[in-house]
């Protein structure tokens, strides 16, 4: 019964951003518990619809008829469902955060009101039922999060990292918009006879179809669509603008840039897995930029001193896991969906507990700089602590979720080597797994570890933004092992809901399932967990109190390669300096000349000749009355003239 | 009885001298006389035909086109004064303010 309240979701979170933007500076702490009270009933309820489908693994699909053929619905499959719990228990503790992390600025009624229209569209884009209602919702939460980035638009570089995060999202979403387009017209084509409600772009006549669609054509779509998600997902090359998106307040990266939005890219491949097995030329580049992103982001947080902007290289790394996850479907079919959900879950348990500590830090000791830190742990017991059970999930130690969810991952990328997929996303991704451990360490010892670096200011954080830590820091550490068999289970056998023929996509695709089982060495278990405790010990070894070598031993000042992790691989440089500032400079010039010249132009000739025959036609109304009597009378001579010639010819 | 011809004729002469007048002058006073010899020969034809057609229809036209007539004398010489006080002159091809 619960399932035909499911549109209050959303629609509660919607009620809280009206109540908050008109009401909320009236209201104590600007309204942010209603903001809180909305999600958390959206909690609730997500998680009465699971109890609901969960025993007999049912879905839910309720749908209307909008315009012409779309239509908006609203479907709970496993991979929607478990969106939506974390989405809504992640985003409640948020929130409760907020609530002290805020507490004492102007804009708070404004923070909850985008905050909860955020939440809404976050779940509204999880459950919609097609592509087109999902693209809407991917737009409004581009927009939240420009809004959010850009939530202390008085600093001019918050206002200037908001933008950039919106115009390079936009690269990716016109890629999306063109992939549905391509789509749109390939099913219009089919001239399928569809069946009472349903409609052309929701996701089961989508599946129903991939088999007729031209196979080249699904490549392409499969290849616009991963394009947009390379722009909300972060991946390389545009994950540019998220190490930016974090001047937004802590939250906010908590939220948004770490375990909601920046999923929804891998929502969007695990969405339309079906459609990305059917073209594994697709799958493979997901593969390849997912791993490739794992490594090349890592290595960038490795070098960073800005406590938030370590985080922001580490999700963007952890994003390329989850991409590189879905890709290596294309070895081992649907169970990599299972797998790469089970990381993104996990994942943003961490991931939103890792920002929220550090935000907690950056709370009491007013700045961002790890150099300024240290010996945090003294006065922020709870924090410290928390943020230990964040980082052990996140280096994968032994037993935490990060342990079950990356491994997995890990173990996916060996067996796509071992079916001759290519060995080389496996040496990225276990590369990356090295340098996750150490840079989540270092992060860890500089900040809590050894004798304080400057005079900040010691106090422990409010219980209100301590309990969240507490209640993320237990899942964080013990969600992995219980629900792991069952998670994989339930969400990767998501499209058997649809009846969808994984063989028969695989034959499309030309390539099979069935691969021999693969023996693997007893060192390719280990090595995760060596990569994990490895990492752990060399940070230890260089930043703790039990500091065996300096890092000024292995690198200095001048050394090239630090100078270029530091400068993100001089993508600023790229990206900015060169690409925007002299080639997109360079031709807005050129067709600036071509929108003067040629076309204003024609314009302002056309114009000319005109005013120039009307200059000299004016000079006809001389104004002097004689002139228009003489031609009056003129007139009316020749006319009667006429008239009698034309009679006495009709006389004649 | 004096033929009808000959009233057409005097009335056709004096639009004819009107008309020469209205082209060929420039003074305010003199244009709005030439007006007025103008409206003079059609209130003659208009009561010649209504005597020789047995009409009274024709005079009590004449009569209401004379008052007419002098309600827009009164007003035209209005306005050639006032145009004499802005401009001091009445030669209307000097008054060109407005014009190109």
């Amino acid at each position: 019964m619960y399932q035909d309240y499911a549109y209050l979701i959303v629609g509660l979170p919607v009620l809280a951003f009206v109540l908050t933007i008109f009401l909320g500076w009236r209201l104590p702490k600007g309204g942010g518990f209603l903001t809180v009270l909305a999600t958390f009933a959206g909690f609730i309820l997500s998680f009465q619809i699971f109890r609901e489908i969960y025993p007999n693994n049912e879905i839910v699909h309720q749908s209307m008829h909008w315009f012409a053929s779309f239509n908006v619905g609203i479907l709970i499959d496993p991979l929607a469902i478990v969106m939506l719990l974390m989405v809504t228990f992640v985003c409640t503790l948020i929130h409760t955060y907020a609530l002290g992390y805020m507490e004492g600025d102007p804009g708070m009624a404004r923070y909850f009101a985008e905050a909860s229209l955020f939440t809404a569209a976050m779940l509204g884009l999880v459950f919609s039922d097609n592509l087109l209602q999902l693209f809407i919702f991917w737009e409004l939460v581009g927009l939240c999060s420009y809004l959010l980035i850009g939530f202390w638009y008085r600093k001019p570089s918050a206002a200037s990292a908001a933008k950039k995060a919106f115009l390079v999202t936009r690269v990716g979403d016109v890629m999306f918009l063109a992939g549905i387009v391509i789509l749109y017209t390939n099913m219009v084509k089919l001239n399928l006879v569809l069946p009472e409600g349903a409609y052309l772009l929701q996701f089961q006549t989508i599946y129903d179809s991939l088999a007729l669609i031209p196979p080249d054509q699904l490549t392409w779509i499969a290849l616009l669509l991963f394009g947009g998600a390379v722009g909300k997902s972060g991946q390389f090359p545009l994950h540019v603008w998220l190490p930016d998106a974090m001047e937004g307040p802590t939250t906010v990266s908590a939220m948004i840039h770490a375990a909601t939005m920046v999923t929804a890219g891998v929502y969007l491949v695990a969405r339309m897995f079906p459609l990305f097995y059917a073209a594994p030329d697709a799958l493979m580049v997901v593969a390849y930029i997912g791993a490739f992103t794992a490594l090349f982001a890592a290595t960038m947080g490795l070098v960073m001193f800005d406590i938030k902007r370590v985080l922001a290289y580490s999700t963007v790394s952890q994003l390329g896991y989850m991409m590189a996850g879905l890709g290596f479907g294309a070895a081992v079919g649907a169970t990599a969906v299972g797998v790469s959900m089970f990381h993104l879950i996990g994942h943003s348990f961490f991931k939103a507990l890792l920002f929220l500590c550090a935000g907690s830090v950056i709370h009491a000791v007013a700045t961002n700089d790890m150099r300024e830190m240290g010996g945090v742990l003294r006065s922020m017991k709870w924090t410290g602590l928390t943020m230990l059970a964040g980082s052990l999930a996140l280096a994968g130690f032994p037993l935490t979720t990060g342990f079950f969810s990356k491994d997995e991952i890990i173990i996916l990328a060996f067996e796509s080597g071992a079916f001759g997929f290519g060995w080389i996303p496996y040496l990225f991704v276990i590369l990356a797994a090295l340098l996750t451990a150490i840079y989540t360490f270092r992060l860890w010892f500089l900040t809590f570890d050894g004798e304080p670096r400057s005079d900040y200011h010691k106090h422990e954080s409010p219980w209100i933004m301590l309990g969240p830590l507490v209640v993320l820091a237990v899942f964080a550490l013990f969600m992995g092992m219980p629900s792991q068999g069952a998670f994989y289970d339930y969400v990767g056998n998501n499209f058997d809901h649809f009846g969808v023929d994984f063989e028969e996509l695989a034959y499309i695709g030309g390539h099979h399932v069935d691969h021999p089982y693969v023996q693997k060495p007893l060192i390719f278990w280990l090595l995760p967990i060596i990569a994990g405790v490895g990492g752990l010990i060399i940070a230890a070894l260089f930043y703790s109190r039990w500091k065996r070598f300096d890092p000024s031993m292995i690198t200095s000042e001048k050394d090239p390669i630090r100078k270029i992790l530091l400068k993100a691989y001089y993508q600023h440089e790229i990206y900015t300096l060169w690409f925007a500032e002299k080639v997109v400079y360079g031709l807005a010039l050129v067709s600036n000349m071509i929108d003067l010249k040629i076309i204003d132009g024609a314009v302002n000739k056309i114009s000319a000749v005109l005013v120039g025959v009307g200059g000299t036609l004016r000079k006809l109304q001389t104004g002097v009355i004689q002139n228009y009597i003489t031609a009056i009378v003129l007139g009316l001579a020749v006319l009667l003239i006429l008239i009698q010639l034309a009679t006495m010819e009709v006389a004649i | 009885m004096i033929p009808l011809v000959f009233y057409v004729l005097l009335a056709s002469a004096m639009f004819a001298i009107g008309l020469y007048g209205l082209l060929t002058q420039r003074n305010g006073i003199k244009l709005m006389m030439c007006i007025e010899i103008l409206l003079n020969s059609a209130i003659i034809n208009l009561v010649a035909f209504s005597a020789y057609l047995p009409n009274v229809n024709g005079q009590v036209f004449a009569l209401f086109a004379i008052a007419i007539a002098a309600a827009e004398a009164a007003i035209g010489f209005a306005i050639m004064i006032a145009l004499y006080r802005v401009h001091g002159t009445i030669e209307l091809d000097k008054i060109n303010a407005l014009r190109w």
